[in-house]
């Protein structure tokens, strides 16, 4: 047999032994996937943000004929923040210390400006500093879009009344005051009473135009007031739990936990146990003792990252989840867990060749797999230096790569690439780990 | 005719850890039938010496030099095996490792010859005298010619001791050598046919074992 599947098989034996290692190797990763999750779902979370009234909003304002209940429309537009009324120096106190996230004020004079229907009221936003407030922002925005929808709709109610006055006549008000209309289809038939002429004929002709025109004017104003419009249909997409998204990043954060504790501690306890020097005198090469502990490193990712990948896809099948599982697509997902298993394993064994004992080692390891498991989460959009840093680590390709391998309708390509930078990545930290291996001679 | 070649040969083979030099290069020639006892107080370099011949640590300056096709057999001073695994499979491993053409036949006949235990017992719960036993059968497999033992016998009994150097006895008459480091000069006495003595990583004598004895009388008459 192989010398160096001769020190796998010791390996695995070596793990078999110690279940208790096995179980918290497994179990820890998994409850860090699931704090990863928790923080990652507070993006959708609600943040606190202060309401500062100065114009002594009434109970109820009633705008375009409509009659708006002040709290309760201010509930229903801020389905997405908290929030909480402060006096203006109770807000600016809170803004400072960082228990508001943002403050809206609404200054004097606002509803009557609202009223008025001449000019648009203004709301004051202030934000606090750093990456949330951007966030913040958009949901402050999504707050006044929502309100101004609800007034668009009374306005719009508004104004299709008079349209109707002016089509069909009657009694009305205009800014408070009562107003009698005669209406078009009243002026025709008082037209149509008067001896024929040409100026009637024309005048009737207007007419019949303009009812026309007015007749159309309810589609009119409402594709003015909303020249594109979001339909939402019925939710078809997962949940966020069960997402591709998640899938990948627990199978990398496994793995990456697994591989680079495994391979770290194990090429470590070689030199623990002494028996590197009676390796290293012709029975196995430094090079081959750091391959045996890529390979235990990929061997254990492809059968951890199989059995996850078949617990999750049971779920989402008995679940009926929709989207279902790519069950076809696991040998692709088992080409990308060995690889990213090899990868990590290398950067494990460079790890362990550095710390030379097995607890320095698995220590050494558990410290740098929360940076490349967080630099791998980072959008690389919202900080570049990240994404290229976390580029040159195995996490954030193993998770591009399981990502495409299960659900790209044409994963070659990306696969191809991220296999690629596996292997690169895999080859470099390998080959830093066989020099690195010379110290575990001393 | 070609001369005769040593079975092992240190060639101005030194080596260094860092800025610290364990041994300053040194000469030394082991030929068949030799037993080479290397003597000197803690740190004069007899392990660092063992390790550059046994091929465990490349030397700094110089080179080791072996006939060729030469087995060696090395047992380290602090027992080099897997605590995991018990007795047996430390032997069946490292049998297929030396490329023992029966590993598990092999494994079986040291269990016996040694007298470990064979059961699944880890070898890290066995007794310090049953480790160096282990230590010990595993430096023998694969057959080798020439024995590099780092003070075998400290935590041998009597017994052990007595059939350890019975094997060597029979390794020299089949043509092959020893070196062995120790504190214990009745077992110079015993075994050896020459020594080196170090100090401070320097051989500060070489010679037979009489040439040794009397400079040692001389050294403490002096």
């Amino acid at each position: 047999m192989n010398r160096v599947a001769l020190l796998l098989r010791k390996d695995v034996l070596v793990l078999r032994r110690s279940p208790l290692l096995l179980g918290i190797l497994i179990a820890y990763p998994l409850a860090i996937a699931l704090l990863v999750g928790l923080v990652a779902s507070y993006g959708s979370s609600k943040p606190r943000v202060a309401f500062v009234d100065e114009d002594n909003l009434p109970a109820s304002v009633v705008l375009g004929g409509k009659r708006f209940d002040v709290s309760h429309t201010i509930d229903q537009a801020s389905k997405n923040v908290k929030l909480v009324r402060l006096s203006s120096e109770e807000a600016e106190r809170q803004l400072a210390d960082g228990r508001v996230v943002a403050v809206v004020t609404v200054p004097p004079g606002f509803v009557s400006t609202l009223r008025g229907m001449v000019r648009s009221p203004q709301l004051q936003l202030q934000l606090s500093t750093g990456t949330i407030s951007s966030r913040v922002e958009q949901q402050v925005q999504a707050l006044v879009y929502t309100l101004n929808r609800q007034l668009q709709r009374a306005y719009i109610a508004s104004n299709l009344r008079y349209v109707k006055l002016i089509l069909h006549g009657g009694d009305g008000s205009f800014i408070g005051a009562p107003i009698t209309v005669l209406g078009i289809e009243k002026a025709q038939g008082l037209l149509r009473a008067m001896p024929p002429s040409t100026r009637r004929e024309q005048l009737l002709d207007f007419l019949h135009d303009a009812r026309l025109a007015l007749a159309n004017t309810n589609d009119a104003l409402s594709s003015t007031a909303h020249p594109i419009e979001l339909v939402r249909e019925p939710g078809r997409g997962r949940t966020w739990a069960l997402s591709a998204e998640v899938q990948a990043y627990a199978l990398a954060l496994t793995i990456t936990f697994l591989a680079l504790l495994l391979a770290a501690g194990s090429l470590a306890a070689e030199r623990d146990e002494n028996v590197v020097g009676r390796l290293a005198r012709g029975l196995v090469g430094l090079g081959q003792l750091v391959w045996s502990k890529v390979a235990l490193a990929a061997v254990v990712a492809v059968a951890l990252g199989l059995a996850i990948a078949v617990a999750f896809g049971l779920i989402i099948q008995i679940g009926s989840v929709t989207g279902g599982e790519p069950w076809r697509r696991l040998p692709l997902l088992a080409l990308g867990l060995l690889l990213a298993g090899g990868s990590l394993g290398a950067l494990g064994a460079l790890l362990g060749a550095l710390a030379r004992e097995a607890r320095s080692a698995s220590l050494v390891a558990l410290l740098v797999v929360m940076p490349i498991v967080f630099l791998g989460l980072i959008p690389a959009e919202v900080v570049p230096p990240a994404g290229w840093l976390s580029d040159l680590l195995p996490f954030a390709h193993a998770v591009r790569f399981f990502r495409s391998a299960l659900y790209d309708l044409s994963p070659w390509r990306e696969v191809l690439k991220e296999g690629l930078w596996l292997v690169a990545l895999g080859a470099v930290f390998g080959g830093l780990a066989r020099v690195g291996a010379r110290r575990l001679l001393v | 005719m070609t001369p005769p070649t040593p079975l092992l040969a240190a060639r101005g083979a030194g080596r260094t850890f860092g800025r610290k030099r364990a041994l300053e290069a040194v000469e030394l020639e082991l030929w068949a039938g030799d037993a080479l006892a290397l003597v000197g107080p803690n740190g004069a370099g007899k392990s660092t010496l063992l390790a550059l011949l046994a091929g465990a640590l490349e030397a700094s300056v110089g080179k080791v030099e072996r006939r060729k096709g030469l087995r060696v057999g090395w047992a380290p001073q602090r027992p080099a095996q897997y605590g995991r695994l018990s007795a047996r499979e430390n032997l069946e491993l490292f049998a297929r490792l030396e490329g023992e053409h029966d590993p598990r036949a092999a494994a079986g006949r040291l269990l016996e010859a040694f007298d470990l235990p064979g059961e699944a017992e880890p070898s890290a719960n066995l007794s310090v005298g049953n480790r160096q036993r282990l230590n010990l059968a595993i430096s023998t497999l694969g057959g080798p010619e020439v024995l590099l033992l780092d003070e075998p016998t400290a935590a041998l009994d009597p017994e052990q001791r007595r059939r350890l150097w019975e094997r060597v006895a029979a390794l020299r008459e089949a043509g092959g050598a020893i070196v062995f480091a120790t504190q214990n000069l009745e077992e110079v006495e015993l075994v050896a046919n020459r020594v080196a003595a170090l100090r401070d990583g320097r051989i500060v004598f070489t010679g037979t074992r009489d040439e040794y004895d009397r400079a040692h009388v001389e050294s403490l008459s002096a």
